[in-house]
């Protein structure tokens, strides 16, 4: 499910079967010309990832909107503002929360985390909608699939 | 002066065109529905969104795979490639079979033989729905209706597929 208005519909009529939030953390800075090609595609590729995995296990995921943050920030600051909006996803039964990443800073913090973290390194992006590429991202969301679903058992 | 013979022109001239675009409208109305009637194969030809999902008849068995391929969609102002998959076997009767994967639950997708407990079924790894192999769901498991099948072609030894088609209550 997405966070669209018939989704959420859908939702409160059936909570006991959406147990799973997948949050997509994603770093955004413009002041840098190089760097915003970077997390530009990064989060392209991200974007095509998290519907990917959505598409998969729609019934029992919860896709949320990025949480977006400063590439520039110190990521130390944004463990309580990520921890807030957790909370306030615990407001409903939600079993388990799990965020999606490229950005390898939050690896260090993820002991003071309330959620999972499931950390992957970038794909090196070439063209994005090439075959390859999209084979790559197929595969990559097959495996990630295969990792939520560990969480359920 | 000059301006108002200017505005008639221009008011004819937009007659004019109304006119004609209005008559080819009309034009339009009156012979379609005429060409459906008496020419079912240009009706046929309108599903043309069939699509070549790159599988050679040949290789399709016994057993269900998975195929994917993608269609161009036109959404409103939009046209974006939407990928869509299929679980396509042959059955005991040798008819070629292409299920949809989408759960009838909530919509996860199914994989065949996805659980080890449960051999020569599908298998959701939402909340555990299964199926048999030609798509009924299993009693006792939350999906309510057989897997949706896709319409079918053959063209040239390949396998070609359109929309799903709902199965109904089981
Ligand atoms: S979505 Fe398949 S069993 Fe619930």
């Amino acid at each position: 499910m997405k966070w669209k208005r018939s989704d959420l519909q859908q939702y409160v009529q059936a909570k006991e079967y959406i147990d799973t939030i997948l949050l997509p953390l994603v770093p955004i800075q413009l002041s840098n010309d190089e760097e915003t090609d970077k997390y530009s595609a990064q989060a392209e590729v991200m974007s095509i990832l998290a519907n990917g995995i959505e598409k998969e296990l729609t019934g029992r995921t919860m896709l949320l909107p990025n949480y977006n943050y400063l590439k520039t920030v110190d990521i130390t600051t944004e463990v309580q503002r990520l921890n807030n909006w957790t909370v306030d996803m615990q407001q409903q039964p939600f079993a388990h929360i799990t965020y999606i990443t490229f950005d390898s800073r939050w690896k260090k913090e993820e002991k003071g985390l309330i959620g999972n973290l499931l950390w992957m390194p970038a794909v090196q992006t070439g063209e994005i909608h090439s075959k390859e590429m999209q084979r790559i991202i197929r595969d990559q969301v097959g495996q990630t699939v295969e990792l939520i679903r560990s969480y359920w058992n | 002066m000059s301006d108002e013979k200017q505005q008639v022109s221009r008011r004819q001239f937009l007659n004019y065109t109304l006119t004609g675009v209005g008559g080819f409208m009309a034009a339009g109305l009156l012979i379609s529905p005429i060409r459906m009637a008496i020419d079912p194969v240009l009706k046929g030809s309108s599903g043309g969104d069939l699509a070549n999902v790159g599988l050679s008849v040949d290789d399709i068995t016994a057993d269900p795979q998975r195929i994917d391929w993608s269609v161009d969609q036109v959404d409103g102002w939009y046209e974006s490639e939407v990928s869509r998959s299929a679980w396509v076997y042959k059955n005991d009767n040798d008819e070629i079979v292409a299920f949809s994967p989408v759960c009838k639950h909530l919509g996860c997708i199914v994989s065949w033989e996805g659980s080890e407990q449960h051999p020569n079924e599908y298998f959701c790894p939402c909340h555990d729905g299964r199926y048999y192999k030609d798509g009924t769901n299993v009693p006792g498991t939350p999906p309510l209706a057989p897997l949706d099948v896709y319409e079918q072609e053959v063209k040239d030894g390949m396998l070609f597929l359109g929309d799903v088609i709902p199965q109904g209550e089981a």
